[in-house]
């Protein structure tokens, strides 16, 4: 009784929203340019859909956010790790690290350009910096603040300095890497999107879509865009989350 | 083996309290095949001496000398196992997984750690639960855990920080008995740090009596009931009286700790 209505009642929230909307559109005779009617960006969803232009969209995207987070991921894994276990690493890391995180990356973008033009490599690496620096910081983070009593109890029952390091270190840091990847994946989709709307510089994506259907003015496309978009960040970052916590029980994951 | 400690002093540097001296000029010879306790107010630097024999850390003066039988010398670390008293259990790793850490990185294959660790499991209670991560256990299971994966490595030198502190009685009646039988079928050298002087008086072949911080050997008592050790000696008179001797020299200690706990340096 309590879990139907947990769950009825952001849906009806919702349900009455659009109603709303919908109701709002049509008694005020607002123009379709301005602000479409619920019913109108269904239809442009379904049209996408029906001619399979959607999915050209969409799976170019998705396609380019794990390429870019996979990329930012080993790299950034394998920095964070390395400035956890070598404390010179650490020291010529820290300044760049520390310099170039707080960096909007959106900023790198003109310069991509000019240096790589405006194909997939621009798309994908700039996704891929975005993403590295958070996932860099969470794994150093995590391997510093393994607790000392478990090195200590491992060294005591007769691990080797490597062993250590495998069996202890790098178990003790996955939920900091964890949460580093689920940063790195919201980055990495913004930034994604964001690349593709940059002016002319693909023909595919969702945020190509978004830009073209808005300079034509086909404003339920954008809206139907938009909310394809909302739609595949969650299911990618839930999707996440419920894995995360599959492959890491013992931790205590948000 | 014989684990000498000579003149061992401890001090910690604290970057909230500055310089905390945890041991002052310890200096105690636990013999081969013998049980040690040690019993001491809280913080008196028992954890502390009991990793500095383990070798987990260095004293800031004397040393540790640990000699085989034949007078060999040995590093401190090599030949000892700890129980620690916050089980330092690994909470990724499965009950099983744990027991069989030691055997593990000694390069034991699969099936037979795993077949060794079993049979622990099954010694300190905990069959069925094997799968079971650390977290999902009570506090006196994860102690018997921490039990487990010490003792199935089965080293000359036991270090025991109160591994039966989280146990109910009875559980801990039961453990109690568990390695006594393991101790007496099996001598080797044991220096077992406890709150309990029963449990001191019951184990133990000597009960070391620490002071307050800084740690120092008040006194070494000798006791002579005969092993093996049955848990019904707990009614004797002479289990009595000897409990009764070790209360007086821990109460004036206690005491005294109580007295300095509004000065936290507590250095002298
Ligand atoms: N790694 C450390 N760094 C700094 N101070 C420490 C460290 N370990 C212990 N101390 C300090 O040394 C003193 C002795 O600590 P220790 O843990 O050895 O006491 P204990 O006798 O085992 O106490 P308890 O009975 O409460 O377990 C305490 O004041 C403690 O805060
Ligand atoms: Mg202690």
């Amino acid at each position: 009784m309590r879990r139907a209505l947990e769950i009825l009642l952001p849906m009806s929230s919702v349900v009455l929203f659009v109603l709303a909307w919908q109701f709002y559109v049509d008694w005020n005779d607002i123009a379709p340019i301005y602000l479409p009617a619920p019913s109108a960006i269904v239809l442009a969803l379904w049209e996408m859909i029906a001619d399979g232009s959607l999915f050209v969209h969409l799976g170019a995207t998705v396609l380019r956010i794990f390429v870019g987070f996979f990329l930012a991921a080993f790299f950034g894994i394998l920095l964070g790790l390395l400035m956890g276990m070598s404390r010179l690493v650490a020291r010529i890391a820290d300044p760049w690290v520390a310099a170039l995180y707080p960096l909007p990356k959106i900023s790198l973008i003109p310069l991509l350009i000019i240096w790589m033009g405006t194909g997939e490599s621009y798309k994908i690496l700039i996704s891929a910096i975005s993403a590295f620096f958070p996932i860099v910081m969470s794994t150093h983070a995590g391997v510093r603040q393994i607790e000392p009593g478990l090195l200590k109890a491992a060294r005591d029952l007769g691990a080797s300095a490597r062993q250590v390091q495998m069996k202890v270190v790098i178990p003790g840091a996955i939920p900091s890497i964890f949460s580093g990847l689920q940063l790195g994946m919201g980055v990495t989709i913004i930034l994604i999107v964001a690349a593709e709307m940059i002016g002319g510089s693909s023909r595919t994506g969702m945020g190509y879509l978004l830009v073209h259907a808005g300079q034509v003015l086909e404003t339920e496309k954008v809206f139907a865009a938009l909310v394809v978009l909302a739609i595949m960040g969650a299911v990618i970052i839930k999707t996440q989350q419920w894995l995360d916590r599959v492959l890491a029980p013992w931790a205590d994951l948000s | 083996m014989d684990v000498i400690v000579e003149n061992v002093t401890q001090i910690w540097t604290d970057r909230r309290r500055g310089e905390v001296q945890a041991l002052s000029h310890v200096s105690h010879r636990f013999s081969s095949g013998r049980f040690s306790c040690i019993l001491g107010p809280s913080g008196c630097g028992k954890s502390t001496l009991a990793q500095i024999v383990g070798g987990m850390e260095r004293p800031t003066e004397g040393k540790i000398d640990i000699r085989s039988a034949d007078g060999a010398q040995v590093a401190p670390g090599a030949a000892s196992v700890m129980v620690w008293q916050n089980q330092n259990l690994f909470p990724w790793r499965s009950v099983l997984d744990n027991i069989a850490f030691g055997l593990e990185v000694a390069g034991v294959g699969r099936a037979e750690r795993h077949e060794r660790a079993r049979a622990w499991t099954g010694a300190v209670g905990l069959r069925g639960f094997e799968r079971h991560l650390p977290r999902h256990l009570s506090g006196g299971m994860r102690q018997r855990v921490a039990l487990a994966r010490a003792l199935i490595l089965d080293r000359p030198i036991l270090l025991m920080d109160e591994p039966f502190g989280a146990l109910d009685a009875q559980t801990k009646f039961v453990m109690q008995e568990e390695l006594l039988r393991i101790f007496e079928a099996h001598r080797r050298t044991v220096i077992f740090v406890t709150h309990s002087i029963e449990e001191a008086v019951l184990l133990g072949d000597e009960v070391v009596v620490m002071t307050a911080r800084p740690g120092r050997i008040k006194e070494v008592i000798e006791v002579d009931l005969p092993r093996p050790r049955r848990l019904e000696m707990m009614g004797s008179p002479q289990f009595a009286a000897l409990t009764g001797r070790v209360l007086g020299l821990i109460r004036e200690e206690v005491t005294r700790a109580l007295a300095e706990q509004d000065r936290p340096d507590g250095a002298a």
